[in-house]
């Protein structure tokens, strides 16, 4: 039976983690914020009520040290669950996460095992700038032992986050800040998730656009818009990073005639796109007919003022003047651009987001 | 402050100990130049003391973390012998499968989770491990397990140490930091990379019991750890002793390394005169707790058990190819 419920990204965070709470009596929810009266932008709201102050805690700001002593907790057989607040902040951890957390179980023989999620935010806008707003899933993709997931909708959110939590690795969950208020279907009923695949978010015909987190959703944007000048895009939300689903983007391209865009969150230079081109060219060296294109942001931290900043981050504009331009429909630019365009404020997602966020 | 100790009994026990893990350790050294201990491998020779004055009051449940230097703090904890060895070789039959050898030891059955060559690493997992232990034996009234991390004076200097000591103590954690102070980190003497002043009053601004003392009198080390872990046990929150040694051979190797010139002059051989095993031997004899004969067949025992070892681990298997991707993932 379905048990369909509409809510947002962040509700659907919130949801997961207590359904996690209830589910797993050694689950511990920490992290920097948890429990004060902002919630993590209300992801963690009343579960310290809820669960107890020895369970849902916040912490010292030492996030390297936290880390090792939520990988120790994790061997002892807890189920710590790690929040920052902005992914920026996980770099103070990386000696822990790379050196233990990544590593135990494999250096230990398989004799001891590291049940533990980290959970990162992608800042943008609002003058995010250089140290809040970075996009680092490439980089943590990386590592082998460390699984690194970006959800995108509120049902892949939920079931994600209660299967990183049921994962007996060590699990980054990724969100950006800008799906926080996205609203979608929530299953509860739907079968566990496993932390592998890409998700078809539109089906097509013409053009193939694989994309990650939040870039799904502009791709969407850009797909819908598309279709009603007759263009049929397919859009494959990349949401495993560490575990590309090439094979899904392959069976995509076979019915998209090889004409193949990429759209990430990240500067190009750390776009887990270029992984993906790679593994899809060397598994399936004749999938792509075309030359593919790779829209992402620019190879230079994204400054604060948003006089500029709104001139950094590449959207549904971007993506649907690159797929016309592969299709040979230049044409249609200034007509779809035009009913891309919009007059809200572009360091803004939406007008229910008022600064600061 | 006056030192207790230990019952006679005690005494021989913990000089037994000590010289098992000298003996173990002149039999890698011995051994290593075949050539076939081929890992970088941190002798603990000089430092007996410590891994065996602590261990003394720990039961299997109570868990160690450890670091680089491990083997004695492993074997102390009970840790299986011959499967160190075999890790050592880089058999199937090392304690970690041959996927680690001297610098990630564990023994789970002996309560030896783990030591990692990261300095700084173990710490917080320690904590980690002793947060989850108070968390979950919170209904056990008067008694709780404790959990051990030993760590050295280069440790001290790592920020991932004070981040876990300001949580340990805000956690009020079972948890014993045993900080073994040999003065050197590889070949950087201590007051290249400190200023001059202790360390344990750096661990007592924290707000925990620290206290130092001669890691070189197990006795002493047997009577500070006593009531360190009876503390923790009883929920007084981590511990914190500083204990004074010195490492004989090089940083890392099974050799010598005093021509080298990174210590003062004379300073290896006066920490020699204070040996620990010669220390406790003089103890014993002059006590007339034990007597020559005795302390001969200790050593005829331990050279037998180290040869058993030795032949054990030297038949280990060779990991199969095959196996070195499995593991990645639980």
């Amino acid at each position: 039976m379905r048990d369909l419920k509409m809510m947002t990204y962040g509700e659907a965070i919130r949801e997961a983690l207590d359904d996690a709470l209830a589910q797993f009596p050694d689950m511990l929810l920490i992290g920097e914020g948890v429990p004060d009266p902002k919630t993590i932008f209300g992801t963690t709201q009343g579960l310290r009520e809820k669960y107890g102050a020895e369970r849902v805690l916040d912490m010292p700001l030492a996030e390297n040290g936290m880390t090792g002593i939520c990988i120790g907790a994790a061997l002892a057989g807890m189920r710590p669950v790690l929040v920052h607040q902005r992914i920026d902040f996980a770099l103070l951890s990386v000696d822990q996460l790379v050196n233990n957390a990544a590593k135990w179980h494999y250096m230990f023989d398989g004799q001891q095992k590291v049940p533990l999620v980290i959970r990162v935010i992608i800042g943008r806008g609002w003058g995010q700038g250089p140290q809040h707003s970075q996009s680092l899933q490439a980089m943590f993709a990386q590592v082998p032992g460390l699984k690194v997931v970006m959800p995108t909708t509120a049902g892949d959110a939920y079931h994600f986050m209660l299967a990183a939590i049921a994962d007996n690795n060590p699990v980054l969950f990724i969100e950006h800040r800008w799906l926080h208020h996205i609203i979608g279907e929530v299953d509860k009923q739907a079968p566990a998730a496993g932390l592998d695949g890409a998700a078809v978010m539109r089906e097509g015909r013409d053009v193939t656009l694989a994309a990650f987190s939040h870039m799904s959703i502009e791709a969407l944007k850009a797909a819908t818009t598309l279709a009603e000048h007759g263009i049929d895009a397919e859009v494959l939300d990349m949401r495993c990073v560490s575990a590309l689903d090439i094979e899904s983007v392959a069976a995509s391209l076979a019915k998209t005639g090889g004409k193949l865009l990429i759209a990430d969150c990240a500067p190009e230079m750390a776009s887990s796109g270029h992984q993906l081109l790679s593994k899809l060219v060397l598994a399936h060296g004749d999938s792509l007919k075309q030359a593919p294109r790779l829209i992402v942001y620019p190879n230079h931290p994204v400054p604060t003022s948003h006089y500029v900043a709104n001139h950094y981050y590449p959207g549904a504009e971007q993506i649907a003047s690159a797929v016309l331009e592969m299709l040979g429909r230049s044409e249609l630019t200034a007509s779809v651009i035009g009913a891309l365009q919009s007059d809200l404020p572009k360091d803004q997602p939406d007008r229910s987001f008022v600064g600061p966020f | 402050m006056t030192v207790m100790s230990p019952a006679s009994a005690d005494l021989k026990h913990l000089y037994y100990q000590m010289l098992r893990i000298r003996r173990a350790e002149e039999a890698i050294a011995r051994r290593y130049a075949e050539q076939q201990m081929r890992c970088p491998t941190h002798l603990c020779i000089g430092e007996e003391a410590i891994a065996v004055g602590v261990s003394a009051h720990l039961t299997v449940q109570d868990k160690v973390f450890s670091n680089h230097r491990g083997h004695g703090h492993y074997l102390a904890k009970g840790g299986d012998l011959p499967r160190l060895l075999a890790e050592l070789y880089g058999f199937a039959e090392g304690c970690c499968g041959g996927r680690g050898g001297s610098m990630h030891l564990t023994d789970l059955e002996a309560g030896f989770v783990a030591s990692t060559p990261i300095v700084g690493g173990t710490v917080p997992l320690a904590a980690g491990y002793a947060w989850a232990e108070k968390i979950k034996q919170k209904a056990v009234e008067g008694h709780r397990n404790v959990v051990v991390i030993f760590f050295g004076d280069g440790c001290f200097e790592e920020g991932v140490m004070h981040e876990t000591l300001n949580f340990a103590v805000l956690k009020q954690l079972p948890l014993l930091f045993i900080c073994e102070n040999n003065q050197y980190s590889v070949m950087t003497a201590l007051a290249e990379r400190q200023p001059k002043r202790d360390i344990y009053p750096i661990a007592a601004a924290h707000g925990l019991t620290a206290v130092n003392g001669d890691g070189n009198r197990v006795d002493e080390v047997y009577e500070l750890a006593r009531v360190a872990v009876a503390n923790a046990r009883n929920g007084l929150g981590p511990q914190f002793l500083e204990l004074h040694t010195h490492r004989w051979p090089e940083h890392c190797g099974p050799n010598e390394d005093d021509d080298l010139g990174y210590r003062s002059p004379g300073e290896l051989a006066e920490w020699k005169l204070r040996c620990p095993l010669l220390q406790t031997r003089q103890m014993l004899l002059a006590k007339q707790l034990s007597n020559d004969t005795e302390l001969a067949q200790m050593e005829t025992q331990l050279a037998e058990e180290i040869e058993q070892a030795f032949e054990w681990a030297l038949q280990g298997t060779r990991p199969t190819i095959d196996s070195m991707g499995q593991h990645l993932y639980a």
